[in-house]
């Protein structure tokens, strides 16, 4: 039909190489975009991390499996192995810590009562506020000698300069900003438990908690899971929090894996040991991206 | 027997007013400590009182008429930078979400699959490199370097192509029958019908854009070109005259994502969800 119209006039055939260009074309906007600044700098990267680079990032000698080697050098350094440590300390407690805050508020607002409009507005509200402006809020919190915490206990604790409580101030500020969106997913995931579960469970004489542990959770256990993995790919990208409370300190202490490559690149100016930082948060990251989709197509549920 | 069941019911309510206080307080407190120290006098900050004795703005007269920091400039930028990614996204997701969903052409699947990757990659490994662009472009301190590499998303194309799908194919092929072109099609009848996604999608990108602390920090160095969650942490110094300046700027920058969360909270947790079904 279309050959047809093709060869009979001259607009068809027009119409014929529009139609098959112009779906190209709305894409091309998007692929620019996509093409400049996401698989460029991402192939970028690999090939930056197989070189010693200059001031300016440019590549200049080839490195890669000699002894200079840019991955060599980070696995040699322990340093790194620390850093590596502290990410997966910091990353588990944020993704569990927020997790339990997200469950108590959902399970708390989970009935209505007066006022349980605003508290589930209170719960998800976080989403909403910069991590650098809660950053900001909490180093006034934290502060040692006007803040908050240290006013209500009668104490002078240097909580984000104290090799002690470094880590943990960090942990508590991420999960406060991740609160909201624990907060919502779990609460959805809740609404979605069929009110015949708890009825059954109440006929057996099961009491609140007991309906919680046995019944809730596991229905829920698909959105928990899910949670976990958003909660820790979202902890491993966390920057704001650790250059405007502790700066990857005290000594090294909260240096997390994206504190150490702005670092590497910033105050050393070494893009190369920088990039080779990013491709191993890149496949860390991937491998947690893997290990959701073969569990979600399991299904995580009892 | 009526009376007891209400009254259980009631206490059940008072049960479950006095559980919430205590969590419901750890999320207000850092909102409202902030507030109260940004409305103290300076030298009442020093005083470790938790509630200013009489209410002052002198923090932020001076916040917003410092000179030094020229804060007006910077929120201004976060405007200006947060408009244009909310709608340079709008227009190039719901074109590329159109061809994904409305037309055939060869290479869609694989396309696509192109697009989905995007999200497997986080924005802060590809920051050095990215970086390195704009030094070597001579982008940085522009608002080129802010907007531009934010100008479309997978999440953006995802969440309108996921809204376009549900449209009947008819429709569609009606048109095409009228001699109707995918461009009119596209801004008569589609754009129209998509405004809640296009709302979510905005609210959304809208937010994260003025939320944003990383980029700009790496890619601004001169006053005019900083954004206010950059400009924030530059109000810090050590003093307790400048802690009120802080407070103040923070409850500043708040305000317009406090207001999107209240006016567009539906639209905004509809993004966020669309958000973060990714890996």
């Amino acid at each position: 039909m279309r050959a047809v119209q093709r060869k009979s006039d001259a607009r068809g055939i027009r119409k014929g190489f529009l139609d098959t260009v112009e779906p190209y074309l709305f894409l091309v906007p998007s692929f620019v975009v996509f093409g400049l600044f996401l698989f460029y700098p991402f192939f970028r990267t690999i090939y930056l991390s197989a070189f010693l680079t200059d001031k300016t990032g440019q590549p200049k000698i080839f490195v890669l499996f000699t002894e200079m080697d840019n991955y060599l050098g980070l696995f040699r350094d322990p340093s790194f192995w620390k850093s590596i440590s502290i990410t997966f300390q910091f990353v588990f407690f944020v993704a569990f810590g927020g997790l339990l805050v997200g469950l108590t508020s959902s399970l708390l607002t989970e009935k209505k009562f007066p006022g349980s409009d605003f508290a589930t507005a209170v719960y998800a509200m976080p989403i909403a506020i910069a991590s650098a402006a809660a950053s900001m809020a909490f180093k006034m919190i934290l502060h040692p000698t006007n803040g908050l915490i240290n006013h209500l206990l009668g104490t002078q604790i240097n909580f984000t300069g104290d090799v002690r409580y470094a880590l943990a101030s960090v942990v508590g500020v991420t999960i406060w900003l991740t609160s909201g969106i624990n907060f919502i997913f779990i609460s959805a995931g809740l609404r979605n438990v069929p009110a015949e579960l708890y009825d059954s469970a109440s006929v057996d004489g099961a009491g609140y908690w007991k309906k919680v542990w046995h019944v809730t959770i596991p229905t829920i256990s698909p959105t928990l899971f899910f949670q976990i993995i958003i909660n820790i790919i979202g902890a491993f990208q966390s920057f704001s929090q650790i250059k405007l409370l502790t700066e990857g300190g005290p000594s090294n202490t909260t240096n997390v894996m994206v504190w150490s490559i702005y670092r590497d690149a910033f105050f050393n100016f070494r893009f190369g040991s920088a990039a080779a930082r990013s491709v191993i948060l890149f496949l860390i990251v991937l491998a947690i991206t893997v290990v959701q989709f073969r569990f979600e197509k399991k299904g995580v549920n009892y | 027997m009526k009376q007891t069941l209400l009254r259980r019911h009631q206490w059940h309510s008072v049960g479950r007013i006095l559980l919430n206080i205590p969590l419901m307080l750890v999320i207000l407190i850092p909102l409202l400590y902030t507030l109260s120290i940004s409305v103290m006098q300076p030298d009442e900050i020093y005083t470790n009182r938790l509630i200013p004795s009489s209410v002052s703005f002198e923090n932020y007269v001076r916040a917003l008429t410092g000179s030094y920091y020229n804060f007006p400039r910077m929120i201004l930028n976060s405007f200006i930078v947060s408009t244009t990614v909310m709608l340079g996204q709008m227009f190039t997701c719901s074109l590329a979400a159109f061809a994904f969903s409305f037309l055939e052409f060869k290479g869609k699947r694989a396309l696509f699959l192109a697009v989905l990757s995007t999200m497997m990659v986080p924005g802060e490994v590809t920051i050095i490199a990215n970086y390195l662009t704009m030094l070597r472009w001579g982008w940085l301190d522009s608002y080129k370097a802010l907007t531009f590499p934010f100008l479309t998303s997978a999440m953006g194309i995802f969440l309108l192509r996921q809204y376009y799908l549900t449209f009947a194919k008819e429709l569609y092929e009606a048109a095409k029958l009228d001699g109707c072109s995918n461009i009119r099609f596209m801004g008569s009848i589609v754009l129209p019908l998509s405004r809640p996604a296009l709302g979510a999608l905005g609210a959304y990108v809208f937010l994260n854009t003025w939320n944003q602390y990383m980029w700009p920090l790496l890619v601004t160095n001169s006053r005019h070109y900083r954004t206010v969650q950059v400009g924030i942490s530059m109000l810090y110094d050590i003093d307790a005259y400048s802690l009120g300046l802080m407070m103040a700027g923070v409850i500043i920058v708040i305000v317009p994502s406090l207001s999107i969360f209240v006016f567009m909270n539906k639209q905004l947790i509809h993004g966020l969800m669309a958000g973060a079904v990714k890996g």
